[in-house]
């Protein structure tokens, strides 16, 4: 009669009662300090399979290729980096790959803060939502496609050249050149730029560019010396990503370039599946690598990891 | 010298903007009902031909149904992954809180060629190389910044107090995590993961690298197919992401809405 009387206790509380008394077997509370370590477990053995890959590659950068056979001698060597450095086809494309980096990278954030303050800024929710989608679609876009979609643009019979024709200008081969990798680059960084400036904006409390115009400071004057230093943290976040993004791509160059303006992600490509010489594609890898970390590096040093940081340091 | 206006000036930046990122996907959608059989402008005719096309091509459903496959793949993993890895570095104490979130970061630094060449080498040692799901997995890998990034967003704006008080109410750790955390973070757990599906399903380059004919997901088959000839078939195939990124939006903003995009951390 006791147990009838009794008010049952729900099923879903049962089951968490379940669930609870497992967890505490598997992970008993004495493990409790370890906790953190083993939420991190997951995620660390992910991206530890990079770090795996990234030691391999590194490895295979040091073998020097035997042309008899065509696998990689077992002694080791600096000569794969040494036939890098003593041939001006790949300094040359070095040279490009960093020199599109630094135009794309200027273009992208000189075009994506105004779109980015406009975005935060407006008072119309409609308008809001339409830059936010415009955004959003090209972004879930892959590259792939939109480098297709650049193509039909640029091309001979595309919408750029018909159009001049009734101007009675071209018709212009626009495909295959730096300059198409350039614009394909530049859309495609576009929607990664504006999303890191726009937290950043949002961060800047409208009152003091205000404040700034109420002292006397035309608009330019205040966009300069108040609005941009504000929101620097977004500008580093989106000059770092851009750079990074840019300087490593395969598919536009591949695409729009025609195999006339190779970057280094082509050089390397070609190097493991044209050349077949894993030796040299790694040793490109390699050089890849450092470069990116490098400027990366030397952009947080100097100016600390802006909005790129998961956590902010110092703050808890 | 009088100046422009800051709403023109900034009107203009805005408008070429727009066109700039609409232009594409607009031009792509355009040629794709074009009833000729090459892409021309204007086009000539309007026909629904290539999308009837594209329901003979077995080989493009295939690789579309493949690309779903490795999106799902990577969804799945990176949503207790990442989750847990963003709570962990938000609410524990690490002494090197610094350096663990370069690590964590690692997937971004590394070019995705490198990572790509890496996890193929890796893969082909341990024999996996040649089939579907590690595909999914490395999409995971190569992207899991992004839902770190979403989760983390949400964190931040979680106040801890709410777990303390849930504890002191004598919610055990399970429980807490469960009815306290894991509600408050949602919006970014649903962000993350939706980001991670569409990455996973747009992943191009380190595909390219890890699939074969058999394998071949649907972004390494356009890419085949365009270094042949342009015909307006591959335009139907790549209305195919334009449909998946509207979807991918719709939800985005319904579930969680666009705007935390905008937020500040």
């Amino acid at each position: 009669m006791q147990a009838a009387l009794a008010p049952r206790r729900p099923v879903a509380w049962r089951l968490l009662d379940a669930a609870e008394a497992a967890a505490g077997f598997l992970w008993p509370p004495r493990f409790a300090a370890a906790t953190r370590f083993l939420l991190l477990a997951p995620g660390f053995l992910l991206v530890f399979v990079l770090v795996v890959g990234l030691v391999w590659v590194a490895g295979f950068s040091l073998h020097e290729l035997d042309t008899a056979t065509y696998r990689l001698r077992p002694e080791y060597t600096f000569a794969n980096y040494a036939h890098i450095l003593g041939k001006p086809v790949y300094l040359r494309i070095i040279a490009r790959s960093v020199a599109a980096a630094f135009i794309v990278t200027a273009v992208a954030v000189a075009l994506a803060f105004p779109y980015a303050y406009v975005m935060v800024r407006t008072p119309s929710a409609a308008l809001r939502k339409l830059l936010l989608i415009s955004l959003f679609l090209p972004f879930f876009i892959g590259q792939v496609v939109r480098a297709y979609g650049w193509l039909i643009v640029l091309g001979q019979q595309g919408v750029l050249n018909t159009g001049l024709g009734w101007l009675g200008l071209g018709p212009f081969s626009m495909i295959a050149s730096y300059g198409a990798v350039i614009v394909g680059l530049v859309q495609f960084m576009l929607p990664f730029a504006v999303l890191l400036i726009a937290p950043a904006v949002t961060a800047i409390p409208e009152e003091i560019e205000l404040a700034s115009e109420g002292l006397g400071a035309d608009w330019v004057r205040t966009f300069l010396h108040v609005t941009l230093p504000m929101a620097r943290p977004g500008l580093i976040a989106a000059s770092v990503v851009v750079f990074t993004l840019t300087v490593t791509d395969y598919a536009m160059p591949e695409i729009l370039g025609g195999g006339t303006t190779d970057f280094i992600a082509n050089a390397i490509y070609d190097a493991y599946f044209q050349i077949s010489d894993a030796g040299l594609g790694s040793a490109l890898s390699i050089v890849l690598v450092a470069l990116g970390s490098v400027l990366v590096a030397l952009i947080f040093a100097w100016m600390g990891s802006g909005t790129l940081a998961f956590v902010r340091e110092g703050e808890r | 010298m009088r100046l422009p206006g800051k709403r023109g000036v900034l009107w203009a930046v805005v408008a070429f903007n727009l066109l700039c990122l609409a232009l594409p996907t607009a031009i792509v959608l355009v040629a794709s009902f074009t009833a000729g059989n090459y892409i021309r402008f204007p086009p000539d005719g309007f026909s629904l031909r290539w999308y009837q096309r594209l329901l003979e091509r077995t080989e493009f459903q295939d690789a579309f149904l493949r690309s779903v496959w490795v999106a799902v793949i990577c969804t799945l993993v990176s949503i207790p992954s990442g989750t847990l890895a963003a709570l962990a570095m938000a609410r524990y104490r690490f002494r090197r809180l610094r350096a663990l979130q370069v690590y964590f970061l690692l997937p971004f630094t590394i070019p995705l060629i490198v990572s790509g060449i890496g996890m193929m080498l890796l893969f082909g040692e341990i024999g996996i190389l040649g089939r579907l799901w590690p595909v999914g997995i490395a999409a995971c890998i190569i992207n899991l910044p992004f839902m770190i990034w979403a989760v983390s967003a949400s964190v931040n704006a979680l106040d801890p107090d709410l777990e303390n008080a849930a504890a002191n109410c004598g919610a055990p750790p399970l429980q807490a995590f469960l009815t306290v955390t894991l509600p408050a973070v949602m919006p970014g757990v649903i962000t993350g993961a939706l980001l991670m599906f569409v990455l996973a399903f747009n992943e191009f380059i380190v595909s390219l690298l890890l699939t074969d004919a058999r394998t071949v997901t649907l972004p390494v088959l356009i890419y085949n197919s365009i270094r042949s000839i342009i015909t307006p078939d591959l335009a139907a195939v790549s209305v195919v992401y334009i449909l998946v990124a509207g979807i991918a939006i719709w939800l985005l903003d319904r579930l969680v809405g666009l705007d935390v995009f905008l937020k500040s951390k």
